[in-house]
Parts: C-alpha cells; structure tokens; sequence
C-alpha cells in the first residue's frame, strides 16, 4: 500500500496554450524552424554523396554572398511577395481565395491588353497597365465574392474552377488574336520599352521589387494600422460575434476580396512588365499556389509574408544550385524544400502552446 | 495570310540587318563544356527525353560529361539563375529545350558573348545564339503513309495540341502521305488544347476510335493515343520518340534525331568554324533533326517500301508541299512549280483536303 501512495519521481510536459507571443520570439521560432529544416537537409544530402566540405565551401557561402545569387533570389521573391499579400489579405477575411493562379493571368491579360492596344500616351502607359492589371485581378475574383456573399457558394471549388476558365482563355488569346504577329508563335508580342519596368541599376534588380515593396507598405498599415485592420481582426477571429456587435461582415469580405483580386493582379503585371516583357503560355506557374503557402507560414502578417516569400524563393534558387553542383535528381529537391516548409510550418506550434515540466 | 507572309518577311529583314554587322565566326574560349538546361522531366517518354537521349549521345561521341538540370519552367526568373549558375561554373556551350526559353536566352547571349546557346524550338537566333528544330511535316508524312497501309477504312485520326504552324504542318503532311497509299483517305484531327493532357488526349482519342477511325495520329507529348489505341484494337502513329516501346499498335513515329544535328554542330564550335544562321537551323531529315521508326506489321512489305521509297526522294529534295496544291477551301496556296517557303511554313493557318478539323 505505501508504494501506491508515494508519487512517481517521473515528470511531465504540460501543453498550455499561448495567446500571445512577442514578435521578436516568433521570429525566433521561424529561424529555428528553418535551421532545423536544413539540419535534417544536409543530413539527407551527405547521405547521398555530397561531401559536406563541398557543400558548405561551395554552397552554403555561394548562396549567401553571390550578388548573382542574392539579385535571382529577390527578383524571383518580387511576384512572390505580392501574391502572398494578396492571400493574407483574403485569408484574414476568411475568405479562401484558391484563384490567385487565375487573377495573375487576368491581371496580365489587363496589362498586355493596355499595351498591344496602345491605350494611352506613352509616359501614362505602365500606370495604365498596373491600373487594367489591378482591374483584372478583381474582375476575376468579383464573381466567386458575389457567390458566396449572396448564395453561399463554396469559394474554394469557384476560385479554383475560375483558375481553369483564365487558363483557356490565356491560351484561346495567344493562339488566336494576341499571337505575336513577328513570328506566329503563341505569345504576345513584346512591349515597348516604355511599356517595361525600369531596371534598378544593381544586377538584375527592377522596378517590380521596389512595387512589391509599396504594397507591402500598404498592407501593413491596412492590415495592421487602419480601422478596417482592425475590423478584419475581428471577423477573422469571429464572424458571427463581429456582425452581432454592428461590424459590417459582407462589405468588408468583399472588400478584401476585391483588394485580394486587385493584388494578384498587380502581380500578374510585375511579372509581364517587369520580368517576361510580353504575355507568355507560363509566366504564372508557380505563383498561385506558393502565395497560398506564404500567407498560410506568415499567418497573414504582411512582414512575416516578405520573410517567408525570401525563403521560398531562396528554395527555388537554391534547389537549381544543388542540381547544378551536384547533379542531384530533381526529386530530391522536393524533397528537401518539402522537409524545409515542414519544418517551419510546424514551428507554429511552439508559437501557439506553451510546453512546462511539471514534476 | 499575304499579311502574315509580310510581316515575316519585314521581321526577317529586319533581323537580318541587325544581325548582319556582327555576323562573324564564334571561337569558343578554352575547352567545350557543355551544359542542358530541361523544362520538364528528362524521362518524360516524349520530348524531353528525346534531347536527354541525345545528350548521353553527344557526351559519348565528345568524351565529355554535360550536366542537366531539370524541370526549369519557362520563365525568365527560373531561366536565367539556372543557366548563370552553370555558366559560373565554366559551361560555354548552353542547351536549351523548349520554344519559352528564347526572349531569356537572347538577353543571356548578349550578356555572355563568349558563350554559345543552341536552342529547340525557339524563336531567337543572334551571333552566339541559334534555334533549331525539325521538318516534322517530312516525318509525319511518312508516317500519314504508314496510317493509310495500316487503315482498312480509310479513315484516320489525329490528336493534336494547338493549332498553329508547326501543329498544322504535321498534319497537313499526316493527310497528304495517306493520300499516297489510299486517295480517299480521310484526317479527323481533334486539338486538345495542351501539350501534355493524358486525360484530354484520352477523351479525344476514344472519340476518334469511337467515330469508326482505325488508326491514331498524334502531335502530342504522352504516348496516351497509342495506349488507347491498343485498348480499342486499333492502330496508332505516334511523335518524338518511338512509340512502340509504349503500345504495341504503335506501326510508325516521328522520331527527334538531335544527335545527328548536335554532334557535328559542336564539333563545329570546337574547331572554331561554326556560325550561327540568322533565322535558325531548320532541319530535314537529310540533315538529321527528324526522321522515322517505321514500320509496324500491320503495314505491307509493299507499302514499307514505298514508304522508304519515299524517305529516300524526300531525302534527295523532294518537298512535301510542293505546288500546285490547294487548301481545302480551295485558295492555292503554292503555285505549280514552286514550293511554300520556311516563312508560310511558321505561319500555317490553312489546311488541306481530306482534313476534318473543329475549326
């Protein structure tokens, strides 16, 4: 009977769940998770035959301090931002817009409509076009807003399906009246030089970066600072409780929504005017579905969506290195940028619970 | 179309011209090291593979290793870090693969003057740059011949991706080879819309069987019509590599013979007296960009040698469009006694009697 009463010597992790944690901390927890993410990569790496002198000598150093390398990573980042802030700011209305595929090639379409036509005076052309590109990214996601607002369809099964619609009509233009005249290949003809977004001197650096950066800018004191931010917080957390207490939930659901279209569409633009500098049948592979991934690991926050957008993109160049040095079989690229979001997705839950030892 | 013919002819002098004062033989600095940059999957069974394969081909033959890269999508943000990547790395011989890398790959071949790029199915062509593709129209041709030997209706099918020049040529040419064997042979081409759809293609090639057609053509990039094909009992032809290894009811494919072409051509380059063509290298299969696997056993030991009979006359300068010959709505559209130049080639909006087509 006296071993029963005496406790066990043995202790325990407590789960509590956290409200809040610090920025500074978060961040913390980000940048472990990536650590941990590349931890297991080079074990992964040194496993199948690279040596880990070469892979810290040639690649580690090559990716962080090549101005090449640092200017392919912000270039490639420039779309990637703009697409995840056009997600978060859908997501925090928890509207989920899976369309944002769909909008950059409405936006595009918007922009390149505006150049082949000629739409206005020359020094007016590239607002013109980021202004058609934003309208064409919210007349793409009106439709799926209206649905749901009004009848409460699925937006997740229309935005996806509009994805489709966009893609078809992309191609109908490009291998019918939009197909380059010069050479009767299917893509657009190329823009003007008036019609391209300015380079900015240093590597391969544009005007798209300095775009992605403003939006940013926007975003933040949006999301962050205004009193629609704040409204947003509160449908985000609560709908039901929001509209209860006067918040106007459809307005402000339609209005990220439109913001969300309109900031696809402006990536649709960067990426046409600032990078392809003419439609092409596949200047949006990748983006649609790398914002929806960016704006889920930033939780919506503006300032997290540049860091994580870096990182991707840092994957994206980094996994063409590995396959250039060390002929590496593209799977395993996957694998390793798979092993890496992994990683940081579930950094999360540090951030969200507390773990006490309790004795 | 006298327009379009117009349009090429102006780009193609303007082209000429800016090409024509730097046009000077390319020397290649220090030893080759060629490098190949793939859209897609290298073991995609079809178009990728072809240049895989003859990649091991030309490091055989040169006694050198040329590394690859796989799966860079066709935009410039992907493109170009790939490509600089191997170009810091010593790589001065740069192999392309896909029609989306020519806008980057001239900006690159301006940027690396001392590095030469040879790109399939691209559009651009500079000093140290220069596309290449194959005269298909000669290979599907044959293969038309080897679809109507196979036929007991008479009635043909085709599946094809997009319409446009190099789509309409293969089965313009596909209807004029089966009109050698049986003169009231018939085309019905369906156009998925995608280069790489199994599931489009399979929809499409069951309607065709399902319509009374007994053998499958296709300008597409899965080997789905001849699978279907076999399914359904009936014949197939099939394009890029030979598809027999695929589906039994394979009887010829239009195969892509890149070694023939980049052998010597590198060769060239080594020996310092290669120079690029201002409008690319469009190859016949005399010159070893296309040629047949032919024949399966449901053709004739008759009709096979008709069928080489007539490789070996297209071989010695036969064209396969060659005057006087109408469309199907009747215009003319090459002359008794000429032949349709390259330029009407591209452009091909027209097709011939005996193609049934959507549009």
């Amino acid at each position: 009977m006296a071993d029963i009463a005496k406790p066990r010597r043995f202790g325990r992790i407590n789960l509590e769940i956290r409200d809040d944690m610090p920025m500074w901390q978060q961040s913390l927890a980000f940048l472990a998770g990536v650590a941990a993410g590349l931890a297991v990569s080079v074990l992964i790496l040194i496993a199948s035959g690279v040596g880990p002198g070469a892979l810290i000598n040639e690649f580690v150093v090559f990716i962080f301090t090549s101005p090449k390398n640092i200017s392919a990573v912000l270039v490639q980042a420039g779309p990637l931002i703009i697409v995840g802030l056009s997600a978060g700011i859908a997501f925090k209305a928890r509207f989920w817009n899976i369309g944002i595929e769909g909008q950059v090639i409405f936006g595009a379409i918007g922009a390149t409509l505006v150049a082949i036509n000629n739409i206005g005076p020359e020094f007016l052309r590239l607002p013109m076009m980021a202004l058609f590109a934003a309208l064409g990214g919210m007349l793409w996601i009106i439709l799926p807003a209206l649905l749901k607002l009004r009848l409460q369809i699925n937006e997740i099964i229309t935005t996806l399906l509009m994805n489709y619609i966009a893609f078809n009509f992309l191609l109908h233009l490009l291998y019918g009246p939009w197909q380059d005249p010069v050479s009767s290949f299917p893509h657009s003809q190329q823009f003007e030089s008036f019609e391209r977004l300015a380079p900015l001197g240093w590597q391969s650096l544009n005007m798209s970066l300095l775009i992605a950066a403003i939006l940013v800018v926007f975003c933040f004191w949006f999301m962050v600072k205004s009193r629609f931010g704040f409204q947003l917080n509160f449908v985000h957390s609560n709908a039901r409780m929001a509209k209860a207490l006067g918040v106007r939930v459809a307005v402000l659901t339609l209005a990220a929504a439109l913001l969300s279209g309109a900031l696809s569409g402006l990536a649709g633009f960067a990426i046409s005017a600032g990078i392809e500098s003419r439609m092409t049948q596949s200047f949006f592979i990748g983006y649609g579905f790398s914002g929806i991934l960016i704006a889920f690991l930033a939780r919506n926050n503006p300032l997290g969506i540049v860091a994580v957008a870096i990182l991707v993109a840092t994957l994206m160049i980094a996994g063409q290195s590995l396959q250039v040095f060390y002929q590496i079989p593209f799977a395993m690229v996957q694998l390793i940028q798979a092993i890496i979001v992994i990683c940081v997705a579930a950094s999360e839950f540090f951030i969200r619970h507390r773990m006490r030892w309790v004795d | 179309m006298h327009r379009r013919l117009i349009t090429w002819s102006v780009a193609g002098l303007a082209l000429a011209a800016s090409v024509a004062g730097a046009s000077a033989e390319f020397v290649l600095k220090g030893d080759p090291k060629p490098a190949m940059i793939i859209f897609s999957q290298k073991n995609d069974g079809g178009w990728s593979q072809a240049l895989d394969e003859a990649r091991q081909k030309v490091e055989k033959e040169l006694g050198v290793t040329i590394p690859v890269v796989e799966n860079v999508p066709e935009n410039a943000t992907a493109i170009k870090p790939a490509v600089e990547l191997f170009i810091d790395r010593g790589a001065n011989i740069i192999l392309g693969s896909a029609f989306g890398y020519s806008d980057a790959f001239k900006e690159l071949a301006e940027k690396y003057p001392n590095v030469v790029f040879l790109n399939p199915a691209g559009t651009t062509n500079g000093n140290n740059l220069m596309s290449y593709y194959g005269r298909t129209y000669e290979s599907q041709y044959l293969c038309g011949m080897a679809a109507a030997a196979a036929s007991k209706s008479g009635k043909l099918g085709f599946v094809a991706a997009n319409p446009f020049g190099l789509v309409n040529w293969t089965v313009n040419a596909y209807a004029m080879g089966a009109r050698q064997i049986n003169p009231d042979a018939t085309v019905t081409v369906v156009f998925t819309g995608a280069w790489n759809d199994p599931v489009k293609e399979r929809a499409a090639a069951e309607a065709l069987a399902e319509q009374g057609i007994d053998v499958i053509g296709q300008h597409v990039d899965t080997p789905t019509p001849q699978i279907v094909a076999k399914e359904k009992g009936i014949y197939g032809t099939g394009h890029h590599r030979d598809l027999s290894e695929f589906s039994t009811a394979s009887q010829c494919s239009s195969v892509w013979v890149w070694d023939r072409f980049l052998v010597p051509e590198i060769k060239k380059i080594v020996a310092g007296d290669w120079e690029s063509q201002p409008y690319g290298a469009f190859l016949s299969i005399a010159q070893g960009g296309t040629d047949i696997a032919c024949c399966g056993d449901a053709v004739s030991e008759e009709d096979k040698a008709k069928i080489m009979a007539e490789r070996e006359a297209i071989m010695g300068g036969k064209h396969v469009f060659a005057g006087p010959l109408n469309d199907r709505e009747g215009t003319e559209r090459v002359a008794a006694g000429a032949v349709l130049d390259d330029g009407a080639l591209w452009g091909m909006d027209w097709f011939v009697d005996g193609v049934i087509s959507q549009q």
